[in-house]
């Protein structure tokens, strides 16, 4: 009786959650090993005939095994971006934080209008190609590293914020120089918001459809979630290939939360008794 | 197998490095080439690119798949805006091509020796307003009328209906029989158009330049009784409680398994359907038959007819040349006939002369070949003779045939909304 009045909540919450969460990922479960007939019902059926593997090889060896060249090259863009978007916004919101000048102001009404003002699709293919960098993983990895470098910043400078300027002096004191300051200081500290923003920045990288689709055209510069036009159309749409692919698309998200995910509660709580 | 695999992985691995090391630079024997992706056009365009490497030693042909619907005009329209579209693309003929300015940006093809083989209702639709000739069919053409179940028919001893009174008549008949009589999918939102835009035989046949009117600002849907039938269709079906009872949420898929297993009786669709029945339900595709969506009398009785899409050169490409090659090895009948139906269902007649269907055709298809073999029994599509047609329409289709709008109001709503569209085109007397 106890128990119950004690851990009803929990189990509601668990079981709400489990409808929520685990319920659309059993469906796309499902979907992907059904046959074509099946899957054009779209309905939360027991699979009929269980084509798993013949399904698995018509998605990875569609057009060529473009699923394989798109795996890469989102795993590139995705490590990119996000590698120097954690290098280059710690580093920005660090000396935002710690040393306000007179332009202090003007870079925050940058950073304010990187977020509020939506970027413009030519003017972007214009530059990009003056530059030479149309149509490539690398302009593609820029792109992305100043859509979301708004975020990042502001994320980085709240938490310097919270970690004590003694600890920059000290380091000089014992005399480190500047950039030793950065890396060997302060950059360590501020892991637990290094993991939100590698999580959160990685996630959406990984699942942005529109920008490569504009940004990065022509055959062999697919990324994962273009792949999911192989299969669906306006016309005619293959729905058992289609949620094979959104399986396999899933499942390196899954992989990096599943990973992170102990770091992000330890390193949150760590955070939150030091500061 | 493993050993195919390996060295495909490979290539693809490759690719992708080489994408990332350095720029691609324009090598002329590479050639571009953007096209849809739905699965038949796919398999078709690879099978093109293909026969034509092995025609041309030398040349490669790049494949870019690209989407469908509102996604494909915002694509194409920015892609030819900033000079990086593929040498050669695909896109939509009629009011769709006028929209992209077609003048300026793609390259004219009037003069080539392949257009005397071209249809010339397939021409004027890919016709700039200069008068050139910019593009070549690729695709089939599709008819747009109603989809029938022929063993229900067969079952209730129905005939197809010549007028709108014996459709309805035949509706009584398969609602007392118990099935859903005509299906309707609002899910997919632009499927509740085909009363309306299939109509346009009916409304053609009344008045036979309405077409012209209607672009010059003189003809009106509210005020022309021919135009306005279409929308009172819809209204009737409604309110005679003919409809299946989801068709709220209902999606093509859902309409398509309706119609090829004999949930429902009619479906009005246009005919590529028949592609996507044969391979979902290709048991039930030879029960799926066609009629063209009939009028006030049995003597004025014909299909309104959809054209493919069309294949056109980007005027900016680098390979301008070897483009044109490219355009003329598609449109040849060779290719354009022969290869296509080896490759891809075959879901209406060819737009290039000398192609002859084959004997083996689903039922649907053959169904509309009288149509097309008899004498003014066939008028192509409204956006196919006008550069207008208004954003809207599918939105208030779906009112009217919901029962949430009168047809007669919708039909105002909608010259209202054609109106605003022939002002962002820029057309004179607007």
């Amino acid at each position: 009786m106890n128990l119950i009045k004690r851990y009803w909540l929990t189990a509601l919450a668990s079981i709400v959650a489990l409808v929520v969460f685990v319920t659309p990922f059993i469906f796309i479960i499902l979907m992907a090993v059904k046959d074509r007939q099946q899957a054009a019902l779209r309905d939360m059926s027991w699979p009929i005939n269980f084509q798993l593997v013949e399904n698995f090889l018509a998605v990875v060896q569609a057009r060529d095994y473009m699923l394989i060249t798109a795996y890469i090259n989102s795993t590139i863009l995705t490590v990119g971006s996000v590698t120097i978007l954690v290098i280059v916004a710690s580093m920005v919101g660090f000396v935002l934080q710690r040393h306000p000048t007179k332009w202090t102001p003007v870079v925050e009404f940058f950073v304010m209008a990187g977020l509020m003002i939506p970027p413009a699709v030519v003017p972007t293919i214009w530059l990009l190609q003056g530059i030479g960098l149309f149509k490539t993983l690398h302009g593609m990895i820029l792109i992305e590293v100043a859509y979301n470098m708004s975020f990042a910043v502001i994320l980085y400078r709240q938490f310097v914020a919270t970690i004590p300027r003694e600890m920059d002096e000290a380091a000089i004191i014992d005399g480190a120089k500047p950039l030793d300051v950065f890396f060997r200081v302060v950059f360590p500290m501020m892991w637990p918001v290094t993991v939100t923003n590698i999580v959160v920045q990685s996630v959406g990288i990984f699942n942005d459809f529109v920008n490569p689709l504009y940004y990065l055209p022509g055959r062999g510069n697919e990324t994962v979630q273009l792949t999911l036009y192989s299969f669906q159309s306006q016309f005619n749409t293959q729905y058992n290939l289609l949620f094979m692919d959104i399986l396999l698309v899933t499942i390196p998200p899954l992989l990096v939360f599943l990973f992170f995910n102990r770091q992000i509660v330890a390193g949150l709580s760590a955070g939150a008794i030091k500061g | 197998m493993t050993m195919k695999m390996t060295t495909r992985l490979a290539r693809g691995a490759a690719l992708s490095t080489a994408a990332i090391l350095l720029a691609t630079s324009a090598n002329a024997q590479t050639l571009t080439f953007f096209t849809g992706n739905d699965q038949a056009v796919v398999a078709y365009s690879e099978a093109v690119a293909e026969a034509f490497e092995a025609a041309n030693p030398g040349v490669t042909v790049e494949v870019e798949v690209g989407p469908g619907g509102t996604e494909r005009d915002n694509m194409v329209k920015s892609r030819l805006a900033t000079g990086t579209m593929s040498d050669v693309f695909v896109y939509n003929a009629g009011s769709l091509f006028q929209a992209i300015n077609p003048m300026q940006t793609t390259v004219d093809l009037s003069n080539e020796p392949w257009q005397d083989s071209i249809l010339e209702s397939f021409k004027q639709t890919v016709t700039a307003q200069d008068g050139t000739v910019r593009g070549a069919p690729f695709g089939m053409a599709m008819g747009g009328g109603v989809l029938y179940n022929k063993p229900i028919y067969e079952e209730l001893g129905l005939e197809v209906p010549m007028t709108w009174d014996q459709f309805m008549s035949n509706n009584q008949a398969v609602a007392d029989a118990g099935y859903v009589p005509v299906i309707q999918t609002y899910g997919d939102t632009w499927t509740s158009q085909l009363f309306v835009l299939a109509d346009y035989f009916n409304v053609q046949a009344a008045e036979p330049d309405f077409a012209e009117r209607y672009t010059n600002n003189e003809a009106k849907y509210a005020t022309s009784e021919a135009a306005m039938a279409g929308f009172q269709y819809l209204e009737d079906v409604n309110e005679a409680g003919y409809l299946n009872e989801d068709y709220g949420a209902a999606t093509l898929a859902d309409g398509l398994r309706m119609v090829a297993t004999g949930e429902g009786a009619h479906y009005p669709m246009l005919t590529f359907a028949l592609g996507t029945i044969g391979q979902n339900y290709p048991d039930n595709l030879n029960d799926v038959g066609f009629f063209a969506i009939p009028g006030d009398s049995p003597d004025v009785n014909g299909a309104t007819i959809w054209m493919p899409t069309g294949l056109y050169v980007a005027s900016e490409g680098p390979n301008v040349e070897l483009a044109k090659q490219f355009v003329a090895f598609a449109a040849s009948p060779e290719i354009a006939c022969d290869l296509q139906m080896e490759v891809a269902p075959v879901t209406g007649p060819f737009l290039v002369a000398g192609c002859e269907l084959p004997e083996d055709v689903p039922a649907g298809v053959a169904d509309m070949q009288p149509y097309f073999e008899a004498d003014g029994r066939t008028a192509p599509a409204l956006e196919f003779l006008s550069p207008i047609k208004g954003p809207n329409l599918e939105n208030l289709t779906v009112e009217v045939g919901s029962g949430i709008r009168p047809a007669a109001e919708a039909a105002e709503l909608y010259d209202e909304d054609v109106r605003k569209q022939a002002q962002q085109l820029g057309l004179e007397g607007w």
